[in-house]
């Protein structure tokens, strides 16, 4: 029985004019939609991998090793056109230095500050948004509207239970609604093969699937809002106008309201107070470092070089000055590591303050079925702060590598490679040339010979070999569906609790619901 | 016999759900929106204050010498202001430092702020509750004011004496804005008091006139909703089909389309990327090194050595090569700003198809937030930048030991003394001061889009009185 009016329903369902709205919308939203958004993915990939290959050239060039640090680059995430997260609002980059632990930060360089006057958009604006309003729309009048018509006695009247009719109605609404969004997902697949750069791989296929899921529960959860306003209420009016300003406060109040609260109730430390510590700690540092400077002798002379990562190095030593960089990066670069993890000690602790705030505005949010869904999208799709940290954790991982690598190449940074490349007799030639400039009899002589000098300074340049950073620490970052699963389950378990609840609410309501009309 | 349906319309309205849920929605949400307004007020005013005083404190400090003066690199934090009541225009994500000496300035900067792991919240102010809850209450009030009457049958009744079509169009109209204005003046009067009755807010006349001016344009947005609710009203025969239909408009309208304006300014404006700007300032610094090497600023230029008696230094060449540099390192920071600040634009003038994007628009024009504020502040620091300059240049020109060149290599100033290195009086230098646009400015440039919502109003008008007018009643 209960298929039968599940099927009676659903073929009402299907005539009905919102249905046929609906799912226009829904389809033309993702064709217009997905194409935007995949092809401001690509723009974003094409900039990321111009960015590592820039890396990579880089990498290629360093002379030494002191100059060795690479850019982390964290890969547009293909999933982000399904849910952005925080995927533009976090940095998109990490550096490697021995004397600076990268830490998480909002994204700053290179982006315009100006365009935060815009809201997110990806897919699941779509599904959170139109969905979720016409699921409220095909389940406003399923128990009210049959009162009104006066079908609902008539099918009560016989020998079906009231539950048998409430089961084929919530079945009914579910596969009403499972076409709307099985054609927008199957329309978004079709849109990535247009897009031939855009490759994905098998667990994103996996992701996605659970996205769908996730969608469809979703969908259950504000369908069975709607359903238990129709089995409160005789009018189907009532009943849509009590369902849309529940959707209005879920999409609206609740999402803005926990962030206010969440800013309430855990209020953050003043950015001055970590610029502050951070002072603090440079100050500390610093100080070791002058006593350091104290125990070698200076009054060296050099001549630098651009090198890689836009950073110098010495072209050409004096002796004095070998001895200076030996003695001084053996003693100060150990220095330099060690307060590297204090910096990210208070960086931490401040981060920490955040962290707390952002899971209080997600609990208090988490009152709206609608911000339970951006969750598992976000989480899914692999934009969640979780997955930024995880990124994090893995740079911090790769410095370390980085680190040690240096230090054991430069037998801890007491090798003249760390710093210069240069050779003994090299400062003499260097000297002979300049001076020569320097006691020049006229400005064409001094002219001359400065060009010589340059050329001489060129061809040094060149001669000297990049680094064999063969066997350099390779960054790897391999992000688990596991771990992205695992972090939605708990807000999937509570959507999944949540429509439960609303249909055994309906459940009761409709057990006890007056059939007459008039 | 209008005023007969405008009265029938209002006390219809009155009895039904849709309408105290409205009036408990609204009066809550502008209670609510009033009360975090006081409590963040006050702390984002102390916040600024701290800062500017800090700056002011550095600032005297180096009035001690008057060339330090000229390098001393301010920080200015845009004002907080009272009618982020009204419109916050996302203020809180915005550039709200800016730094800057006599000679440069850098691109504004988001100084401690918000939570960047926090996803973007708007704040709940007027705009942003009249937007989005009150244009869908609109929505909800006027979706069966007509096709509803017919199901009921008493439209044709009531066409069936000698009333005109366009009187019960008029009537149905303004009962329905009169029965939308009950809870938005209540609300508004509620959320006002509660801010006037903190001690620490006080709204001047301009403000006043400000409010006054945005509580008009949102009976113009609102009335965008309503007509737009007659006219599909009257295009349909079934209210539940016209809710259906006025619903993904609304979505469309109020949610969708102001989410693309961020696509759409990443689409259709490229700016160049950090990289690119600092192979533009390289370039731009070769350039200038090379017109030193040539002769341009004449001998000499490019050299420098600390004792003035030296053969090789020739001050006002110098001062005229680092001047050059600054000057073009100068411009390329405008013209970036100028870009960054034109590519936000660029989504919110696509978007203007919807009026929710206008309505904003217009309210942080008016109110004096948002990106206006931004690009007014900025324009403030630079012609303060040039008055300080120009009161550094005069009191240089008093001190008979110094050179008189004013530049921005701080080295030769200190060493060759090319600015004078006498103290002046603090009181008399002059200090940065933010001033709000007058009602006028702020009107002339919301303009554009007071005039798009007439044309909204109109059209939508147009088009429900021609439908209402050939709609079957039966």
């Amino acid at each position: 029985m209960v298929w039968k009016i599940a099927k009676k329903e659903f073929l009402l369902n299907l005539m009905t004019f919102k249905f046929a709205v609906g799912t226009i919308v829904c389809v033309v939203l993702t064709v217009v939609f997905m194409p935007v958004l995949v092809s401001d993915y690509q723009e974003r990939l094409k900039q990321y991998n111009d960015a590592v290959a820039a890396n990579e050239a880089e990498l290629r060039k360093v002379k030494v090793y002191k100059n060795i640090t690479p850019t982390i680059y964290r890969c547009p995430n293909v999933l982000s056109v399904f849910s952005e997260g925080l995927e533009k609002r976090l940095g998109y980059s990490a550096k490697i230095e021995l004397d600076n632990v990268p830490e998480l930060s909002a994204v700053s360089t290179g982006l315009n500050p100006y365009l935060s006057i815009y809201p997110i958009l990806d897919v699941s604006l779509v599904f959170k948004i139109v969905m979720s309003v016409l699921a409220l729309l095909v389940a406003y009048d399923i128990i009210a509207g049959e009162r009104e018509r006066g079908t609902l006695k008539l099918v009560l009247s016989g020998t079906v239970a009231r539950y048998q009719v409430l089961a084929g109605k919530f079945l009914a609404g579910m596969v009403t609604l499972v076409i709307p969004l099985t054609m927008a997902f199957i329309v978004g697949m079709l849109i990535f093969e247009f897009f031939p750069l855009v490759d994905l791989a098998g667990s994103d296929w996996v992701r996605i699937g659970l996205m769908y899921l996730a969608s469809l529960i979703f969908l259950s959860a504000m369908y069975n809002v709607g359903l238990l306003f129709s089995c409160l209420v005789k009018r189907s009016p009532i009943s849509l106008v009590l369902g849309l300003f529940v959707w209005v406060v879920c999409v609206i109040v609740i999402p803005n309201g926990s962030g206010y609260l969440a800013r309430k109730i855990q209020s953050l430390e003043p950015e001055e107070k970590l610029e502050s510590e951070l002072k603090l700690v440079a100050e500390n540092r610093d100080r070791e470092l002058k006593e350091i400077n104290k125990k070698i002798p200076p009054g060296w002379s050099s001549s630098d070089a651009g090198g890689a990562f836009n950073r110098t190095y010495y072209l050409i030593l004096d002796k004095r000055g070998l001895e200076y960089w030996k003695k001084s990066s053996v003693l100060k670069e150990p220095v330099r590591i060690k307060y590297a993890d204090k910096f990210l000690e208070v960086k931490q602790k401040h981060l920490r303050n955040l962290f707390k705030q952002k899971y209080l505005a997600n609990n208090f949010s988490r009152t709206s079925p609608i911000s339970l869904f951006e969750n598992i999208m976000s989480a899914l799709a692999g934009t969640d702060l979780a997955r930024a940290q995880y990124f994090m954790d893995r740079v911090r991982m790769h410095r370390r590598n980085v680190v040690e690598y240096v230090r054991s190449k430069t037998a801890d940074f007491s090798s003249l490679s760390y710093f210069t490349r240069c050779k003994e007799g090299d400062w003499e030639e260097h000297n002979k040339t300049l001076e020569a400039a320097m006691g020049a009899a006229n400005e064409a002589e001094r002219k001359r010979v400065l060009d010589a000098f340059l050329k001489w300074r060129d061809k040094k340049i060149a001669e000297t070999a990049a680094l064999n950073l063969q066997d350099f620490p390779q960054f790897i970052y391999q992000p688990s569906l596991a771990r992205s699963f695992s972090r939605a389950i708990p807000d999937l378990a509570l959507l999944t609790f949540v429509s439960f609840l609303f249909f055994v609410l309906s459940f009761v309501a409709f057990m006890r619901y007056d059939v007459r009309s008039g | 016999m209008i005023w007969h349906i405008i009265r029938k319309e209002i006390l219809e309205n009155f009895l039904s759900l849709r309408f105290i849920l409205s009036l408990l929605l609204i009066i809550s949400l502008f209670a609510a929106s009033g009360f975090v307004f006081v409590d963040e007020y006050n702390q984002q005013l102390q916040d600024y204050w701290k800062k500017t005083n800090m700056n002011l404190s550095g600032l005297s400090e180096q009035s001690s010498q008057l060339y330090e003066l000229a390098f001393y690199k301010q920080r200015i934090f845009r004002k907080p202001i009272t009618l982020t009541l009204c419109a916050e225009g996302f203020e809180k994500s915005l550039p709200n430092c800016f730094m800057f000496n006599v000679f440069t300035a850098d691109l504004p900067e988001i100084k401690g702020q918000s939570n960047f792991t926090v996803p973007h919240f708007s704040d709940i102010d007027w705009v942003f509750v009249i937007s989005l809850v009150l244009s869908f209450v609109a929505l909800v009030f006027a979706y069966d004011s007509i096709c509803g009457e017919k199901e009921a049958g008493t439209l044709r009744l009531m066409l069936a004496g000698a009333i005109p079509r366009h009187k019960v169009l008029f009537g149905k109209y303004f009962g329905t804005m009169v029965t939308l204005g009950i809870p938005l003046l209540i609300g508004l009067l509620v959320n006002l008091i509660i801010v006037v009755s903190s001690e620490d807010i006080v709204f001047d006349g301009n403000v006043w006139l400000k409010i006054f001016t945005i509580i008009l344009l949102s009976f113009l947005y609102l009335s965008i909703f309503v007509l737009l609710g007659l006219f599909i009203s009257s295009r349909t025969a079934h209210s539940a089909n016209c809710m259906v239909i006025l619903l993904l408009l609304w979505v469309g309208l109020a949610i969708l389309i102001p989410s693309f304006g961020r696509i759409i300014s990443d689409a259709s404006y490229d700016i160049p990327t950090q990289a690119e700007l600092r192979r533009t300032r390289a370039e731009a610094d070769g350039q200038i090194s090379q017109n030193a090497l040539n002769g341009k600023y004449g001998p000499y230029a490019s050299s420098f050595n600390p004792d003035l008696n030296s053969p090789h230094v020739n001050p006002p060449a110098r001062a005229r090569y680092d001047n050059a540099l600054a000057d073009a390192q100068n411009r390329i920071t405008e013209e970036h700003h100028n870009q960054m600040l034109a590519q936000a634009s660029v989504g919110r003038n696509f978007t203007c198809i919807s009026p929710a994007v206008i309505y904003q628009r217009a309210g942080e024009t008016i109110a004096g937030t948002g990106l206006n504020h931004c690009v007014n502040l900025y324009r403030q620091i630079r012609q303060y930048q040039a008055d300080l300059k120009e009161y550094i240049r005069s009191k240089d020109s008093e001190d008979p030991e110094s050179l008189h060149l004013l530049s921005p290599f701080k080295y030769a100033v200190r060493s060759w003394k090319t600015i004078s290195h006498k103290a002046v009086d603090f009181d008399n230098v002059p200090k940065f001061q933010e001033r709000d646009l007058a009602l006028g400015e702020s009107l002339k440039l919301a303009i554009w889009d007071i005039g798009l919502l007439v044309l909204f109003n109109i059209v939508f008008f147009a088009a429900s009185f021609v439908s209402f007018l050939r709609y079957d009643v039966r």
